[in-house]
């Protein structure tokens, strides 16, 4: 978990580990980050902000950031704003549910195929988001 | 906070406020004269999951007691909205449109789901639980949830 | 009201950029659906920090054990700021080193090897839930129950 060099893009999931939305979450983080934009997005642990990690916090501070939140009380988003910085993008995964109701996700500690599959599409459709905010874009 | 009944059951905090009246199908009803603002039991945002779309009728519609009002569909299923009073919808939620979220949220604050002009407000509320009533019965039901759960 | 059990709350770290952190959240649910299922709590640890009040009640109410995926320790710390020392405070790599297992390397996509750490960090949870439960009834006869 170093430093996040320049023209890097920070994504916070909330990873809520009692909803499938905090799966899709993290899941929707994890394509990003490794598949739709390595390099570009970077991952980093929601809960560091909050132990005064310095390290989380400047990456926080200094890059722009996405919020993946699995639930209305916007855990991630919070977290930043906690910081004194206004999200980018915040994100809420249900949004991308509502936006393809084909893709119904379940589980828990894992998601199903279609979980699996809602988060790939989220990602994809991210994509642009990363490549804009990257490019010191304001959305 | 005064205004409700609670009761917990692990770290899940249920609440019933006061000043409402209740069905069995989990709607609550605040009647104030001849109007009464309905909405969404505690219990059953919480049992139910996070609202993802929720169906809603339109302005006008004429609704009647234990008629459905929509459905809302949560990550577990999707749920008709049952009608705890007879009238007519004047008002329908508009922040529920882009946020049907907020029925779990604020069940019984900013997720109501309908004003309704009340055609006989005094029949209605006779056929509605009080709060206290209410209460016992989802107290009962948070135990029977939790049986379900882990036998 | 409720079932008289004792009941303990998982507190698992929300790790999403470490391998462990995948580990920690599997292992959290399988002890949470499976191997103790209606005596354990999950806690989410970012509500928790974001101040959730169902989350910091129980955690102030009942005994927690929290589960890290690395030395940041980001459960165990923020379950003592936000409401006090958790009965146990477990540690993925710690775990691992105890029984031999390396670290998975991957985020996701867990095969065999890494559905083997998993399965141990799962029986150390229900190991600690099983001396948490054990302590709290020991209490609650010494002093009556609560």
């Amino acid at each position: 978990m170093g430093e996040t060099p320049s023209k890097q893009v920070v994504v916070l999931a909330c990873s809520g580990i009692g909803k499938t939305w905090g799966a899709l979450a993290r899941e929707t983080a994890l394509e990003l980050v490794e598949r739709v934009r390595p390099g570009v997005a970077k991952l980093i642990c929601l809960p560091l902000l909050v132990i005064n990690d310095t390290e989380a916090r400047r990456s926080v501070l200094e890059h722009p950031v996405i919020t993946l939140d699995g639930c209305p009380k916007a855990c991630a988003r919070k977290s930043v704003e906690a910081l004194g910085k206004k999200v980018e993008q915040p994100l809420e995964t249900i949004q991308f549910y509502t936006a393809h109701r084909a893709l119904k996700p379940e589980g828990v500690a894992q998601l199903n195929e279609a979980g699996l599959k809602l988060a790939q599409v989220a990602a994809n459709e991210l994509g642009s988001t990363v490549d804009r905010l990257a490019e010191g874009e304001k959305i | 906070m005064d205004e409700f009944l609670e009761t917990t059951y692990d770290k899940f905090i249920f609440r019933v406020k006061k000043d409402c009246l209740y069905t069995k199908d989990e709607f609550w009803a605040a009647i104030k004269g001849r109007m009464a603002t309905v909405g969404v039991t505690d219990f059953q945002q919480k049992s139910k999951g996070d609202v993802t779309i929720l169906t809603t009728v339109a302005l006008g519609t004429e609704l009647k007691q234990g008629q459905a009002m929509g459905d809302m569909e949560t990550i577990k299923a999707t749920i008709d909205l049952i009608s705890p009073v007879t009238g007519k919808v004047v008002e329908v939620n508009p922040a529920l449109q882009d946020r049907p979220f907020l029925i779990n949220d604020e069940p019984h604050g900013k997720g109501w789901l309908y004003r309704i002009e009340l055609t006989n407000p005094e029949g209605d509320a006779g056929a509605l639980l009080s709060a206290n009533a209410y209460f016992e019965i989802m107290k009962e039901k948070v135990v029977q949830e939790a049986k379900k759960l882990y036998g | 009201m409720g079932i008289p059990v004792a009941k303990i709350g998982i507190v698992p770290c929300s790790g999403e950029a470490l391998p462990a952190g995948t580990v920690c959240r599997l292992a959290c649910r399988q002890v949470l659906d499976k191997l103790r299922p209606g005596q354990t709590v999950a806690i989410c640890l970012p509500l928790f920090i974001a101040g959730g009040e169902e989350e910091r009640g129980f955690a102030a109410r009942h005994p927690t054990i929290t589960v890290d995926g690395c030395e940041k320790r980001c459960a165990a710390k923020a379950t003592e700021m936000f409401s006090g020392k958790p009965v146990q405070a477990l540690l993925i790599p710690d775990i691992l080193a105890k029984h031999s297992m390396p670290m998975p390397t991957r985020l996701r996509s867990f095969g065999a090897e890494e559905e083997a750490a998993v399965r141990a960090v799962a029986d150390e949870i229900a190991q600690a839930v099983d001396t948490a439960v054990a302590q709290t009834r020991t209490l609650e006869n010494q002093h009556g129950a609560v």
